[in-house]
């Protein structure tokens, strides 16, 4: 039996029902209480971007795969998206799901090649692509992308617009809370089933007339769209893309965001990503430079060998420690 | 362009050289698959802290680099032996994706507690051999890479004498071989980790001084484009095996410069995935491989 418990997170359905109305609660308020906060709401729209692209990047895991470059995900849906918007004027809100196509039909190419690997031929083959598609951007493509100095894109909301920034907030979020609702009925449904099938034993599931081939380039696929999702979001935000948006950094911060929540959850990658960028943003305002990297790369580390289902775990653990502690005393 | 048969030795010679720095990162990679079994995508970072150590005693003493080399070898030893026992041992067994991610945690920790040491400017090291060039044949050979050519090849014979001939060898290649029967004979398993972590750090650290004293400029996010570099290259040679390492590294050194010579050289990073995902394409295991399961 699976425990569909274990892939929608961790907690009693109340507890969980509950951090979700409240998260949301957060989500809604946090701007209207600190009025427009500029530097907030820069970091709030950044923070609910990163959660659809770390969301993106842990539904792979789902089904036992990873990836060390989803930045090729989320560039190419940001140029194109950007590309599209300039060249046709169409409202980026358009625009981006046209991205996030771009992305997913370059994912499926990529996930062609990549569903039979394993791990680390995995993990390189697509570290390799998010490279080699930076040199294509710089290099043969470098008339439309602009090269190293990249492109300017049309922002989501018009500055024309009073209270753009805050538009512009409530929409991402709205798309935040679509795709993660999406990722639940997903998982939730037969397809989510063969998914645990097939990371939990990938010859039982073959045996039982579950194709993983088929199953991993869905997954892969779904990825690579709502990754370019959250790039085009990002670029237009932004206001400008370069071909830095291909960096190993940029295929890192998913991978970390979803760790420190926990692999594999729907939470996870929620709670990752607000933890962390309330600490990297603490550090920062702490005036910390490269320190702070070798924070978050301590914490990453800690957390893998202490708490290997991530900060969502944290509960459980500290329960379970307080029980044993208790029978002690007994 | 005109590629006469000069130009092909020329670069020939330049894949040479950059394929010694190559076969000695893959071979310290695969020694510690070999062992432990786990991939240390940190590597690179090592071979960022072999260059730095080696520049620092460089600074302070002026002595020849490659003479320094022996000074800076057991400090990487050393640190890849500390590594080995924070950071990989405890997540040993606990599923593939886990050292993968572990390592990242390293590479933000190494580089940047670099990056707060010796700053993150660019740096160089003089070789005092830099302006000496010998004419063989009507080709250019500096004789730093004459040098470097002969070192990778001397630490290889090293490397080979004492995994053939001594006990720590013998027992490092059981280890290899099988883990549990290794540790049914008595061998301390846990120790050979430790010890084939230190010679991989110690063989990436010596890659990181040859690197930068044969003339490249170096900053604390140097490792981590060779050292993906040279994962591939142990992809290609096939995980554990030491003589496709060294094949591999030198295929990849040469391809990478006719690479440069005829696409440009903005393609110099992105042709040796092209050359991964086609070698995977075609055999999923690496080329001398036999089963990567």
């Amino acid at each position: 039996m699976i425990d569909m418990n274990k892939t929608l997170g961790i907690g009693s359905k109340r507890a969980r029902l509950l951090g979700v109305i409240l998260l949301l609660l957060l989500a809604v308020t946090l701007p209207l209480i600190f009025g427009m906060n500029l530097y907030l709401l820069t970091v709030l729209v950044l923070m609910v971007i990163f959660i659809i692209y770390a969301s993106s990047w842990n539904f792979l895991t789902y089904t036992g795969q990873g990836s060390l470059g989803h930045a090729a995900f989320f560039g190419l849906g940001g140029y194109a998206s950007a590309i599209v918007a300039s060249a046709s004027g169409l409202s980026p809100y358009i625009t981006i799901f046209i991205g996030g196509g771009m992305a997913a039909l370059v994912g499926l190419f990529i996930g062609i090649i990549c569903v039979r690997l394993k791990e680390w031929f995995l993990a390189m083959v697509t570290f390799g692509f998010a490279i080699i598609i930076q040199t294509l951007m710089v290099s043969q493509f470098a008339d439309i992308s602009g090269g190293w100095d990249g492109i300017a894109a049309p922002r989501l909301v018009p500055s024309s617009i009073p209270n753009y920034q805050l538009i512009e907030y409530y929409s991402i979020v709205l798309i935040a809370v679509f795709v993660i609702l999406l990722f639940y009925f997903i998982l939730k449904s037969k397809i989510g089933l063969a998914f645990a099938a097939i990371r939990e034993n990938e010859i039982e599931a073959r045996a039982a007339g579950i194709d993983p081939v088929k199953y991993r380039l869905f997954a892969f696929l779904v990825s690579a769209y709502f990754s370019g999702v959250a790039g085009a979001l990002e670029i237009h935000n932004l206001g400008y893309i370069t071909p830095e948006i291909f960096g190993v950094d940029i295929s890192f911060w998913p991978i970390i965001y979803s760790i420190s929540g926990g692999l594999g959850t729907l939470a996870g990658p929620i709670v990752g990503t607000i933890f962390i960028t309330f600490i990297w943003d603490g550090l920062q305002s702490f005036g910390l430079t490269y320190l702070r990297f070798v924070i978050i790369g301590l914490l990453l580390v800690l957390i893998i060998i202490f708490l290997p289902k991530g900060l969502i775990s944290l509960p459980d653990k500290i329960k379970g420690y307080l029980g044993k502690r208790q029978k002690k005393v007994q | 362009m005109v590629v006469s048969s000069d130009l092909i030795i020329q670069v020939m010679i330049w894949g040479l050289y950059a394929g010694c720095i190559y076969i000695l990162l893959a071979t310290g990679l695969n020694l510690i698959f070999g062992v432990m079994k786990i991939v240390n995508f940190a590597h690179g970072e090592l071979l960022m802290l072999g260059a730095y150590i080696t520049f620092t005693f460089y600074a302070v003493s002026g002595f020849n680099p490659y003479v320094l080399l022996a000074a800076s070898l057991p400090i990487l030893i050393l640190i890849g032996v500390i590594i080995e026992r924070t950071c990989f041992r405890p997540i040993l067994g606990t599923g593939k994706l886990n050292e993968i991610f572990i390592s990242i945690g390293l590479i933000y920790i190494i580089q940047n507690a670099a990056a707060m040491i010796w700053s993150d400017e660019w740096r160089t090291i003089h070789s005092p051999f830099e302006h000496i060039t010998l004419k063989i044949f009507g080709v250019n050979l500096p004789l730093d890479y004459l040098i470097i050519v002969i070192t990778t090849i001397s630490i290889l014979i090293i490397l080979f004498l004492f995994m053939q001939r001594t006990r720590l060898g013998k027992a490092m290649r059981a280890t290899s071989q099988n883990r549990k029967g290794a540790m049914l004979m008595g061998i301390n398993v846990e120790r050979m980790d430790m010890l084939a972590f230190g010679i991989g750090a110690g063989l990436a650290g010596a890659a990181g001084t040859l690197w930068v004293v044969s003339g490249q400029v170096f900053n604390p996010y140097m490792g981590s484009i060779p050292a993906v570099k040279a994962f591939a290259i142990v992809i290609i040679g096939g995980l554990g095996s030491i003589p496709g390492a060294i094949i591999g590294g030198l295929i990849y050194g040469i391809a990478e410069n006719f690479a440069i010579l005829t696409l440009g050289g903005a393609w110099k990073d992105a042709i040796s995935f092209i050359i991964l995902i086609l070698v995977l394409i075609v055999r999923p295991t690496g080329i001398f491989g036999e089963s990567a399961e």
